[in-house]
């Protein structure tokens, strides 16, 4: 029961942050708002396992966790030089 | 004991979704890049601490447990570190953030017009720059063939600061920038 309510406020933000990744106006705004998606899954997929009594669902958790950060960054470096090579190619070729 | 282990993880489980629910709001409501960054960040830390502990409580001492100490730890670190990167690339993309004039009205103001000592920090070598120091290339083979693969930090840094115009002092927080990324 408990575990439930806290599914229900994690899918209303879920849903506010996905409005703000729909309508942001930079591409900014859509990744701080596909950031904060990705954390509610991860919350999601803990509490949803906890409420099950499945705690399986803990070890994708902590891929979604690493997966995410990886995803963050690699577009925050794409958005900075324009593409996702090595710095010393983006000398000579900036994309 | 049981109840009150419930009750403590009820208190943290509602607090955490309240503070979740607080930051989704938010990052719908602030009026600019920056602002919203806060709101979700900072709230985010701590909804997903609080949801974390109301799930530590009912799991008790067990490798569950240890799994969800895992989860929380990496977003932490990973949460602080994304919210920053985010925000030194939405700087130097010529994002504006909102800040009080004389008369306390909100205007897009450029920071570095405020804070000159600012613009050295932040001038790490943009796309544009790269493109306008082609003069400079002769030393970069040399550099490149002495260091190997390794090279990019040491010679890219000469490469991109205009000559004269940025002290040898400004070399270090460049670099640092540059590792950082």
């Amino acid at each position: 029961m408990m575990f439930a309510a806290a599914i229900i406020a994690v899918l209303i933000a879920l849903t506010l942050a996905v409005a703000r990744a729909l309508a942001g106006p930079t591409a900014f705004d859509r990744l701080l708002a596909a950031n904060k998606i990705g954390v509610g899954a991860i919350m999601l997929l803990a509490l949803f396992g906890f409420m099950t009594e499945r705690p399986e669902f803990l070890d994708v958790g902590i891929t979604y966790a690493l997966l995410n950060m990886i995803g963050t960054l690699a577009v925050l470096k794409f958005f900075r030089y324009g593409a996702l090579g090595h710095a010393q190619d983006l000398d000579r070729d900036p994309g | 004991m049981g109840q009150v282990i419930d009750l403590l993880s009820w208190a943290a489980l509602l607090g955490g979704g309240f503070f979740y629910v607080v930051g989704a709001i938010g990052l719908n409501r602030m009026p600019d890049i920056f602002t919203r960054m806060h709101a979700v960040s900072v709230s985010e830390t701590l909804g997903v601490g609080l949801l974390t502990l109301g799930m530590l409580l009912q799991a008790g001492i067990t490798l569950v447990a240890v799994k969800l100490i895992i989860i929380v730890a990496v977003m932490w670190v990973t949460g602080a570190v994304a919210t920053h990167a985010l925000a030194r690339a939405a700087l130097h993309d010529g994002e504006k953030p909102l800040l009080a004039d004389a008369s306390g009205a909100l205007v897009a103001t450029d920071p570095v017009e405020l804070f000159p000592e600012l613009g050295v920090r932040l001038a790490t070598p943009l796309k544009s720059e790269i493109v306008e120091e082609e003069p400079a290339e002769e030393e970069a083979p040399e550099a490149l063939a002495e260091t190997g693969y390794g090279g990019e930090e040491e010679d890219a840094n000469p490469d991109a600061e205009p000559p004269g115009n940025a002290g040898p002092d400004s070399a270090g927080p460049d670099s640092a920038n540059r590792d950082g990324r």
